[in-house]
């Protein structure tokens, strides 16, 4: 299949700017996908995004958008849509006529531009407030105007940078809900910046991320957190549980003593990480000891809402291990942690 | 010592009524020299005007003023029209597009934005000897195109008034482009990538965008320009023909008759020219009101 937007090779350095913004990126997004961009500040994310846009040149590499080498063309005939981090609506338009804008500046008459704007805008559900000029909107329904706005236009790929950053964490959710909603009606491929982890696991399919304008890791949102490429996709991605040691016939030697990993982990040095949601934790040394659990101590334990975060050590080893709520746990507790090999990964080092 | 330190201290909340009532009286101090030139400067004028306030002579009520300069009034007001008209939409032509230009960026940007600001600093009078040197039959510019000076338009002191124009549309246009690029740069220029990445082209941004946007700066700097076209006179007086007069040529001529008695035309001229002004200031508050941003 012909990815919808294709990287080669994406360089970009800005004058004064030392190391490059990004060095040789190379990412693919399948049609009616969502791949989320994620890193750090100044990982080069939204330089991405720009680029595909045409709002920035390349310093070297070709862009592809449908199989179609785009680098050299203007940004108002790439036929891609981009929803910034602020809303930006036209303020000297009514709210219909900012979605019509696309249809009204390829020529179209207000009435067929403002016809086809409309289930654009019902869409968003904001169907009832077409003729209200922008500055009445709140921030919320600014942004679903501004995502209506860049659908209308029918673009082949809708970028997304950023969007719902200055938003409440309520109408965050609304807007995910929103572009699921989207995603489910119209299936447009999109790719979007965000920082936040969560977000990316709720809307996208695809995680790519990025660090220092390199591309790390681009797969399935559950690959990107149980599977890293990298420790340093582990740490961007939050992973909290990482022991060195050696890896030989399949098991994993550290700290915390001989564990069985899967067949595919390299022979030799390598780290062993998992996910701190995924561990199990129950009260007391169980015995017997199902399979993969670990005897361990208490030694903090941190309440986070309605979760708790404990640390508990094993061998020589601290690990992280987030447990409900609910359950009682105090440091210098006696526990048993429950580690499935499905939750294990080695990253050679 | 304690009270001491509480009256040191600012207020992080002063009470909003409070707050008001100290804006106001800060208003009223900066509107007194305001109201005393207005309303102190034109009503004078207005009572000389109509008689009420002779240099010499009985206090009478009349409007002889206006009356005895009727006969040369019309193509006064025509020429003045004429002069404040052309240079003002020559002016916004020239100061949008150079707007534009400067909004674009790049060293061409910066090199317009410098030109226009230092245009804006040269005094009239100087700019308006300087294209005297330049227009005149004997001009430097026929001089350069190897023109002789009986087969060169009357540029200075001829029938359209072009040097006067010129003048006022170089000078003014560099005043309407730095109005218009403040407005752009920081208010519209933002609505320049979502407008392309709608597809919009370059064209279809200008229309569609920066001239709705950057209309109330266009339609105030313009106004702005046509009254002080209409008002001033050393431009005209210097490049301009004698007969008809521009309103303020004509003005200040009569201010300076030896007759002590011509300073009622004067302020009758005067008069004329405010009405003519609060006239052009009412054009552009409904045309601001009718613009899309306002609405």
């Amino acid at each position: 299949m012909t990815s919808a937007i294709a990287l080669r090779q994406i360089t970009k350095r800005f004058i004064d700017h030392r190391p490059p913004a990004l060095s040789g990126v190379n990412l693919d997004v399948l049609p009616g996908t969502c791949t989320a961009l994620l890193g750090p500040s100044g990982s080069g994310k939204s330089t991405i995004l720009r680029i595909i846009a045409g709002l920035e040149d390349p310093s070297g590499g070709r862009i592809l958008l449908g199989g179609r080498d785009i680098t050299d063309v203007l940004p108002e005939k790439r036929n891609v849509g981009l929803v910034f981090q602020r809303p930006l609506l036209f303020p000297h338009l009514s709210v219909i006529d900012n979605v019509a804008f696309a249809d009204r500046a390829a020529g179209q008459t207000r009435r067929q531009a403002r016809d086809r704007a409309r289930p654009y805008l019902d869409m968003v559900q904001l169907g009832d407030l077409g003729d209200r000029g922008v500055g009445s909107l709140s921030g919320g329904q600014e942004q679903r105007v501004a995502i209506a706005r860049a659908l209308a236009a029918q673009p082949t790929i809708l970028l997304l940078d950023e969007p719902f950053s200055a938003l409440d964490a309520t109408l965050r959710h609304e807007m995910h809900e929103l572009l699921l909603r989207i995603r489910r009606e119209l299936s447009p491929t999109i790719l979007m910046v965000t920082h936040d982890r969560d977000e990316a696991t709720v809307v996208a399919d695809r995680i790519a991320v990025l660090e220092n304008g390199q591309l790390l890791q681009h797969d399935t949102v559950d690959r990107v957190y149980h599977r890293p490429a990298s420790l340093d996709v582990a740490r961007l991605m939050g992973g909290e549980n990482v022991v060195s040691g050696v890896v030989r016939g399949g098991v994993h030697h550290s700290g915390l003593g001989a564990v069985p990993v899967d067949e595919s982990a390299e022979e030799g040095p390598g780290a062993l990480v998992f996910r701190h949601e995924s561990a199990g934790l129950i009260p007391g040394h169980a015995s017997p000891a199902p399979a993969g659990a670990l005897h361990a101590t208490v030694v903090a334990v941190i309440r986070s809402g309605l979760r708790q975060r404990a640390t508990v050590r094993v061998g020589t080893e601290l690990l992280q291990v987030e447990v409900p709520g609910t359950m009682t746990v105090t440091a210098g507790d006696a526990v048993t942690i429950i580690l499935p090999e499905q939750i294990l990964w080695v990253v050679a080092t | 010592m304690g009270s001491r330190g509480k009256r040191g201290m600012a207020n992080p909340n002063p009470d909003p009524v409070n707050r008001l009532r100290g804006a106001r009286l800060l208003l009223i101090v900066g509107m007194i020299p305001v109201v005393v030139v207005v309303v102190g400067g034109l009503g004078s004028t207005i009572l000389q005007s109509i008689g009420l306030m002779p240099l010499v002579g009985p206090v009478r009520l009349s409007v002889d003023a206006y009356v005895s300069t009727a006969p040369a009034l019309l193509s006064s007001i025509g020429t003045s029209l004429w002069i404040a008209a052309a240079s003002t939409a020559v002016a916004i032509v020239l100061g949008a597009t150079t707007a534009f230009v400067v909004v674009s960026g790049g060293r061409l940007g910066r090199i317009v934005g410098a030109i226009g600001a230092v245009t804006v600093s040269v005094p009239h009078l100087i700019g308006a000897a300087t294209m005297g040197l330049l227009l005149a039959d004997s001009g430097v510019l026929p001089r350069l195109l190897g023109i002789d000076a009986t087969a060169w338009p009357a540029l200075v002191a001829g029938p359209w008034w072009v040097a006067v124009i010129a003048e006022y549309a170089w000078k003014e246009s560099a005043f309407i482009a730095l109005v218009v690029a403040g407005t752009l740069l920081t208010r519209v220029a933002q609505f320049d990538e979502p407008a392309a990445m709608l597809g919009a082209s370059r064209g279809a941004r200008l229309r569609m965008v920066f001239l709705p946007l950057a209309a109330p700066a266009l339609i105030v700097s313009a106004t702005i320009v046509f009254i002080y076209t209409l008002g001033s006179y050393e431009v005209a007086w210097l490049l301009g023909r004698t007969y008809p007069e521009p309103l303020a040529v004509m003005a200040i001529r009569l201010f300076n008759d030896v007759s002590l008695s011509s300073r009622t035309e004067s302020a009758a001229i005067a008069v004329l020219t405010v009405a003519i002004s609060l006239a052009a200031v009412a054009v552009a508050a409904v045309a601001m009101r009718r613009s899309a941003v306002w609405r």
